[in-house]
Order: structure tokens, then sequence, then C-alpha cells
């Protein structure tokens, strides 16, 4: 046999090894597209869309608290919709966040009140949060900016760079994903404003 | 026995006055140093593709010199990022406090298939090192893989050291084509968010043209590859299952050009320095056909390398650097990194 021979399969057998060592390699490889959510039980509370949920305090950038209890129906300042954006100040984050900003707050400007904030879960610290949100240029725009200290939304959300998620006025979760093109925000707010 | 390479003896001024004694003497080192400075051209700016937003991480092609039965190749890639080019191509700072680090070990191999043709494999392992103040996270992974063909559509060596005739400048064109496999961990996989991902998830199909021609001390490389991504279904993403979807990420192109200069020593070592200019220009994605306007990306990068081989030119040690220039308008919807790059490889004569 020649060496070459010999070679072949000696590589192809590391390369198995080396698939097989690797936990997790395979649902990319072979993609589903099998509905894999669970259904919800009526009144459930939780993170994914239809269920309720909890309420949550945070500092805004400003050094305010922010209760969501106050933006529901029975609240001191009530919307009709709560829009969270969980951000990381990155490229694909900032790009998210200036299409929300440019498209979609115009769009249902004239359409209830709807209180769109930018969950920052890296800053640490309300300074630091002013200080990603003045140098990405959107100190005083429609965005209130939320200091997540210690991933406190992040966790409660299941979040992640990018995660979209919209609270209806009495506490429901009716949008929980990753933001895309910004089309199931708006289809969301579309039908929840009047 | 393997027949002495060099027994012709060494190339250095002395020998080189009279041109027929330096062809006659130079021919083996041209069968192999050729080939080398090829494969040396390529790994430089290997590294600035590999640069994916966060967590992302991708294997680069490999070259195995012409007249060469095998080759394996291991590299350390660091990258740092640093700043970003915004969706208008504005640069920007990270976040205060930040410290974003990934790094790739890179294990690779090629081999010759035929007179003409090769075939090669690249499996990253990567390390994510994310700081920021309020957040550290440290995760590693298996990242996506490649395995692709090369044809080399010349039989001769195409390094000179003096243009003679049109014959003389003539280049080695290597046509090539890759496949991306989704071996890393994406947002599409079962992880907790993103500070766990280590790949992009999709297939992707790249057609590459490379153009290398080596004038003695010189040489100069070009290298164009078009991608397509496949279209794939989407159930979940970051761990959380919804309503599926289809998802295609956009077609992908680059540009390469290198200059270098090698430095041959008294005892046949070479040492080449090479320069190098990457584009990186990727389109908007789609989701469910309809096109994302929030994506895209565009990266230009500057690269340096030097690259030590050995005399009979089967080990090469190579120092690569590559850098975004952090500058409006050289970029889009991308991190700026650094890239240090340490790499050895061994071919197999």
């Amino acid at each position: 046999m020649s060496s070459g021979k010999r070679w072949r399969p000696r590589v192809a057998a590391v390369l198995c090894l080396l698939l097989a060592a690797c936990g997790g390699v395979g649902d990319d490889l072979v993609p589903t597209d099998t509905d894999q959510r669970a259904t919800l039980a009526a009144g459930a509370v939780g993170s994914t869309p239809g269920a309720t949920a909890l309420d949550f305090q945070v500092q805004d950038s400003a050094d305010n608290t922010v209760r969501l209890a106050d933006y529901l129906s029975d609240g001191a300042t009530p919307a009709d919709a709560v829009v969270l954006y969980f951000t990381m100040w990155c490229p694909i984050c900032l790009s998210h966040s200036d299409h929300l900003l440019t498209t979609v707050v115009p769009r249902f400007r004239d359409r209830g009140h709807v209180v769109y904030a930018l969950v920052d879960y890296v800053s640490g610290s309300v300074t630091l949060a002013r200080a990603a949100e003045q140098g990405n240029g959107y100190a005083g725009s429609d965005f209130v900016v939320l200091a997540d200290i210690g991933q406190t939304l992040f966790d409660q959300f299941d979040a992640a760079m990018g995660t979209i998620v919209v609270i209806d006025a009495g506490g429901v979760i009716q949008l929980n994903e990753d933001y895309r093109t910004g089309a199931n925000l708006v289809a969301t707010l579309d039908e929840l404003l009047p | 026995m393997r027949p002495p390479l060099f027994r012709l003896g060494r190339v250095d001024g002395a020998q080189t006055h009279n041109p027929a004694r330096r062809r006659t003497v130079v021919r083996p080192l041209l069968r192999l140093g050729c080939a080398a400075l090829g494969l040396l051209f390529l790994f430089a700016p290997a590294a600035v593709h590999a640069a994916s937003c966060c967590g992302g991480g991708s294997a680069a092609a490999l070259v195995l010199p012409k007249f060469s039965r095998a080759m394996v190749a291991v590299s350390l890639d660091a990258e740092h990022y640093d700043g970003f080019w915004n969706g208008d191509g504005f640069w920007r700072r990270d976040p205060p406090e930040t410290d974003l680090n990934q790094y790739r070990l890179n294990v690779g191999g090629a081999y010759r298939l035929a007179s003409r043709w090769q075939g090669f494999a690249v499996l990253p392992y990567v390390w994510n090192r994310n700081d920021y103040s309020g957040l550290a996270r440290d995760t590693a992974g298996l990242g996506d893989s490649t395995i692709g063909v090369w044809y080399e559509s010349f039989d001769d060596i195409r390094c000179v050291w003096r243009v003679g005739s049109w014959r003389d400048l003539k280049p080695a064109v290597y046509w090539g084509a890759a496949v991306t496999v989704p071996t890393g961990t994406s947002p599409y996989d079962e992880v907790s968010d993103n500070f766990d991902i280590t790949g992009r998830g999709f297939y992707r199909l790249d057609g590459s043209v490379l153009l290398d021609k080596t004038i003695y001390p010189w040489s100069t490389s070009v290298q164009l590859t078009y991608g397509r991504h496949f279209e794939r279904a989407v159930n979940r993403e970051y761990g959380n299952a919804v309503e599926p979807y289809d998802k295609r990420l956009g077609d992908r192109a680059s540009a390469t050009a290198s200059l270098g200069y090698t430095y041959f020593t008294g005892a046949m070592h070479s040492l080449t320095g090479t320069v190098s200019f990457t584009d990186l220009w990727e389109d908007k994605q789609r989701i469910d056909g309809d096109e994302d306007p929030t994506s895209g990306l565009r990266k230009r990068a500057l690269g340096g390398a030097l690259a030590w081989a050995a005399p009979d030119r089967n080990w090469i040690v190579k120092l690569a650097y590559s850098h975004a220039l952090q500058y409006d308008g050289w970029g889009r919807n991308f991190p700026t990194t650094d890239v240090v790059s340490v790499g050895v490889s061994h071919v197999f004569r």
C-alpha cells in the first residue's frame, strides 16, 4: 500500500474523532423546522409569549427608578405597550436600535403610548450605561436606557444580544425573540395599539 | 534515499553573477521555495476573514505547495476587538471598560489528490473572553470548519529570478472551492446567550481564484472569493424555541492583494515579509425571503506577516498581524479588530 493510501483513513479518523468530541455539534449540521414551543397554561408567568411578565424594577440612565407595574393599565403612568430591546452596544445591536428609532418609533408615534427601552446588560452601572447611551448618540432620544445591573432583566426574559420583548398593558408578553427584520415587532404593535 | 536538494550550492552574490549558472543552482530552490511562498501569502491575509461579530470563528483555506504530497498546519490567532463601524460606516468605541477577545487554535491539513488537484480541511477551536464593566464571560468550543479543493492551472514553476520573455510573467493560477461547515456553536443551538457562540450556523460555498507571481526576491498575489450561504430553518434562538422560519445570510465577497519580499540567508533559510490589504463584504440576510435592512457588513483591513522557512522548505513558521483601520468609511456594521497569528506548518514532499 502506498504511503498516501495509508494516510487517508488516518486523516478521516482524526477528523471524526474531533467532531465527535465536540458536544452540541449536529443541530446546525442538520437544521429542523419542527416547532418546539411548549404549550402555555392559562395565566402562566414566565418569559415566553403568552406568559405574564413578573414585575421588575431597575434604574434608568438618569438614575430614575423604572417599574413595569407603573406602565400597566392599572399603574401610575399606564402605557399601551412596553418594548424592551437588549443591547450590548455592538454593531448588530446598534443596527437594530437605529432601525427601531428611525423606522418603528415614528410609525407608531400617533398611536397610543409606547415605552421604548434599551436594556443595557453589560455596563453594570448607571454611570456607564449613561456613557454608552451618550457615546452612541441616544441621549435625548425616544429611548429610555435601563441599567440592567446584575443581568436581572436579561435572566428574567431569557434574553440575548438583540432580543426584543413586547409587553402589553395587561403585563402579558406578546413578543420575545431576536429582532430579525423588525417586521414582527411592527406587526405586534400594529395589533396592540389603538 | 531522498536526493539532495541543495547540493548545487548556495545562492549568494558570488554565485549569481552568471545567469546560466544561477538558473542551474536555483532550480531545486524554485521547486520548493516558490510553492512555499504561495503558502505564506495565503496565510497572511487569512486572519482578517476570521473576525465575526460577537463570537463567531471560522477557518481559513490552506494551499499545498506545488509538487508536495501533504501538509499539516497549526496556528493560534489572538483577536482583540476594539470598537466597530456602525451601520452608516462611522467608527464607534466599545462601551467603557470593555475588553473583548477571541482566541482560535486552527488545525488543518492538505493532501494532494492528483497532480493538479489538492484538498484541504481546517478545524478551529475557539475561546471567547468577554469582559465588560458589568459582565465577564469565558466560553469555548469548536468553530466553523472549512473543507475544500484547489485546482492548479499550471504544471511548471511560475517563479523566476529574471524576466527573459513574456512567459516569465505568467502567474500561478489556482481555482478553489470550499464549503464552510457549521460545526461551531451558533445562536440556533442549545446555548444560554450570545456569549456562547463560536460559529454562524450556516453552510457556505465559496469559489476562489488565486493568482500568485514571484520574481525573486519580490512576490505578489491576488485572491478573489465569492461565497453563497445556504438557507436553513431556524426554530430556536439562543436556546429559546421560536416559531420556525427560514433564514439565509447574505452572499459574501472578498478581495486580498499582497506584496512580499524574501531574504535568503547564507545557509538558505528564508525570511519573507508580506504586506496585504483585504476588503470583505457581505450582503444583507433574508428571513422568510424578506431582506433584513439591519444586516450586511463591510470590513477593510491591512495585514503584515513574517515567515521563516527552513532550507528544505518543509518547515515554515509564521507571525502575522492584521489591523482594521479605525476610520469612518473603512467598514460597516462590523467590529474593528487586531489579529495576531502565530503558526507553523510542515510539508511532506
